[in-house]
């Protein structure tokens, strides 16, 4: 093994070194570790140039002589191999590590943990010091999310088990979009290829693995798609008032449009979008909220409440 | 992971990271170094031997970079073709990207932050071609968090101002904080609450405000936290299996059969009744069950009682 790594590391140097291009002959004289007739060195640069690129190192080719016989050449680019994110300071370089330990123990922690070590090779100190206390955490309830995170930055089509509302579990193959989170859930949207139509997925409502297709490039993702503006938050939200009890309902009250004082009771006016989720919030603070308007709100608890009663009158 | 690399291939980004980061810090100890490789020492000694090797062409004394690691520091020489660390892969950028979105939300009234990570966040997506496609959130407060982990460093006491979802009250407690744990994507803290005299567990998402106490009343020692034993009750379910899945942490939800479930507070069963919306009923305990119908009943009793005519 340390040999294979040992001519990686060696002809990374000397392609990086080169000014020109270095043809394959003399690559093989002069870079250690190829060996062999004249096709297993071959067929070890081409395995070689493989396992570079899957590194994300640049192999360029080029530098036909036209004059001699146009034998291929092949450098990498020092502006193309070397990080550069134009100036930074030390209060950058601690920002940028505070963001990378955001996913200690979580989904991206070694991906982070090399980007980490790349920002502190730079040579410039992390001045720590020089912003305030911060503790950003990432929190991610399924790893999965290094999988649709790798599918949309190179565009390729996922495939995985999804549990529908009625639990039951549905194949589904998108073109992922976009990957955001909310109120402590992960969710990825993008075209559904099975629907012909834009799904958004929550990332814990997937079962077992999400495969990647091995294509890349596949699609396109619309200009300025947002994940939070599709479907059923697509549809506006209506206004709804509350009467609420006096220090309680405080999940209602953080949403709150306008709070107006009644004695016992507080009148609030909030949004909603989905009116079958908003009845379950409601319904979960029980006697201290009662709806007043819009009238189908209304009358939908009510429905809802005669129902509870009946269900359990007879236990 | 997506596509494991294969051995050789991790150890050359290995030894292509090193070579920067020794330049970077010469005299590193080769215990630091290993840690923050997560290798062990021997590993990194095979590895610093490695690159002892390793050059330009020609692999002379004045072509190969010169290491040396003997006396336990390690420091690096004639190494300029490898020495500014490898450009930033797309992951990588897609990771640090997501956590300056959590930066920007710690701090929102911190301009010279906000315009820091903004200039960087926007060099990065450039980077990777990107664009705006990730976001990341995270509903509780940093600045709550970075507070109890200084607290758990020094041990000090807290005040907490608690928003408890059973009973939709807020109290405020004094607790000394033992441990922060992540458990399936919430965070919560491990406390012993001096209020209650016991052990309690907290969301830190529920934690409304928190203030350090200097003086320590008394040390508690770290132990598990022992739960209610709690008591069970049978639910049927009609509909909208995934949601009451969830809502119940159910394994599974079949339709229309009785399912036995365990709970703990007799608030919390009812409340989770209510909000199901008729999607799942209470079959026992009976007296509960009870319960709930009587509370359904006043509520509709209140509607009829301020009917809007």
């Amino acid at each position: 093994m340390s040999r294979k790594s040992e001519r990686l590391v060696n002809l990374t140097i000397a392609l990086l070194a080169t000014r020109r291009y270095l043809t394959k002959n003399e690559i093989f004289r002069s870079i250690e570790g190829y060996e062999g007739s004249d096709e297993s060195k071959e067929r070890m640069f081409e395995r070689d140039k493989d396992d570079l690129r899957s590194l994300g190192i640049e192999i360029e080719v080029g530098g036909f002589d036209p004059i001699f016989n146009d034998e291929a050449g092949y450098r990498i680019k020092p502006e193309s191999y070397a990080l550069d994110l134009g100036e930074l300071s030390s209060s950058d370089i601690a920002l940028l590590s505070v963001a990378a330990r955001a996913w200690n123990g979580q989904a991206f922690n070694s991906v982070a943990h090399s980007a980490l070590v790349k920002l502190q090779s730079i040579g410039i100190n992390s001045d720590i010091d020089s912003i305030p206390m911060l503790a950003p955490r990432m929190v991610v309830a399924n790893d999965e999310l290094v999988n649709v995170v790798q599918a949309i930055s190179t565009k390729s089509p996922i495939t995985f088990t999804y549990r529908s509302q009625d639990l039951q579990n549905q194949k589904r193959s998108i073109y992922p979009y976009a990957l955001a989170s909310r109120e402590g859930h992960w969710y990825f949207a993008g075209l559904d290829l099975g629907k012909e139509a834009i799904r958004t997925f929550r990332l814990d409502r997937v079962e077992g693995e999400i495969s990647v297709g091995k294509k890349s490039a596949e699609f396109e993702i619309p200009e300025g798609f947002d994940l939070f503006s599709q479907g059923e938050d697509a549809i506006g939200s209506t206004i709804a008032t509350l009467d609420v009890r006096k220090d309680k309902a405080l999940a209602l009250r953080k949403r709150a449009l306008s709070i107006c004082e009644k004695g016992e009771w507080d009148q609030i006016t909030l949004h909603y979008v989905d009116e079958t989720s908003f009845l379950d919030s409601l319904l979960w603070h029980l006697d201290d909220v009662v709806v007043i308007g819009p009238t189908h709100l209304r009358d939908a608890i009510v429905n809802i409440l005669s129902t509870i009663a009946v269900n359990h009158a007879s236990r | 992971m997506p596509h494991a690399k294969p051995a050789p291939i991790i150890h050359t980004e290995r030894l292509l990271a090193l070579v920067p980061y020794i330049s970077a810090h010469q005299g590193i100890t080769v215990k630091n170094l290993a840690q923050v490789f997560n290798v062990t020492t021997t590993q990194i000694i095979a590895d610093l031997t490695t690159l002892w090797m390793c050059g330009l062409p020609g692999y002379t004394a004045l072509e190969l970079m010169d290491l040396s690691f003997e006396s336990g520091f390690v420091s690096i020489r004639n190494a300029p073709t490898l020495k500014s660390p490898r450009t930033l892969s797309k992951e990588e950028i897609i990771s640090l990207l997501l956590g300056l979105d959590l930066v920007r939300e710690s701090s929102p009234n911190n301009s010279e932050i906000l315009n820091s990570v903004a200039k960087l966040s926007q060099r990065l997506s450039q980077k990777a071609g990107v664009g705006a496609r990730f976001r990341a959130t995270n509903p509780v407060a940093s600045t709550i968090r970075s507070d109890i982990e200084s607290s758990l460093l020094k041990q000090e006491n807290l005040k907490i101002t608690y928003h408890s979802l059973y009973n939709d009250s807020v109290s405020e407690r004094e607790i000394t904080p033992l441990e922060l744990r992540i458990d399936n994507g919430v965070e919560y803290l491990f406390a012993y609450c001096l209020d209650a005299s016991a052990f309690r567990v907290f969301r830190l998402d529920r934690i409304q405000k928190l203030t350090i106490k200097a003086d320590r009343l008394k040390a508690v020692k770290s132990q598990p936290v022992l739960m209610d034993q709690g008591f069970t009750s049978q639910i049927c379910i009609y509909s909208r299996a995934r949601l009451m899945k969830e809502r119940f942490g159910l394994e599974n939800a079949p339709l229309n059969q009785r399912i036995a479930i365990q709970a703990f507070s007799r608030q919390w069963i009812i409340r989770s009744i209510f909000a199901s919306s008729a999607s799942a009923v209470l079959l026992e305990p009976s007296d509960l069950a009870r319960e709930i119908a009587q509370k359904a009943q006043l509520i509709l009793d209140r509607y009829q009682a301020h009917s809007p005519a």
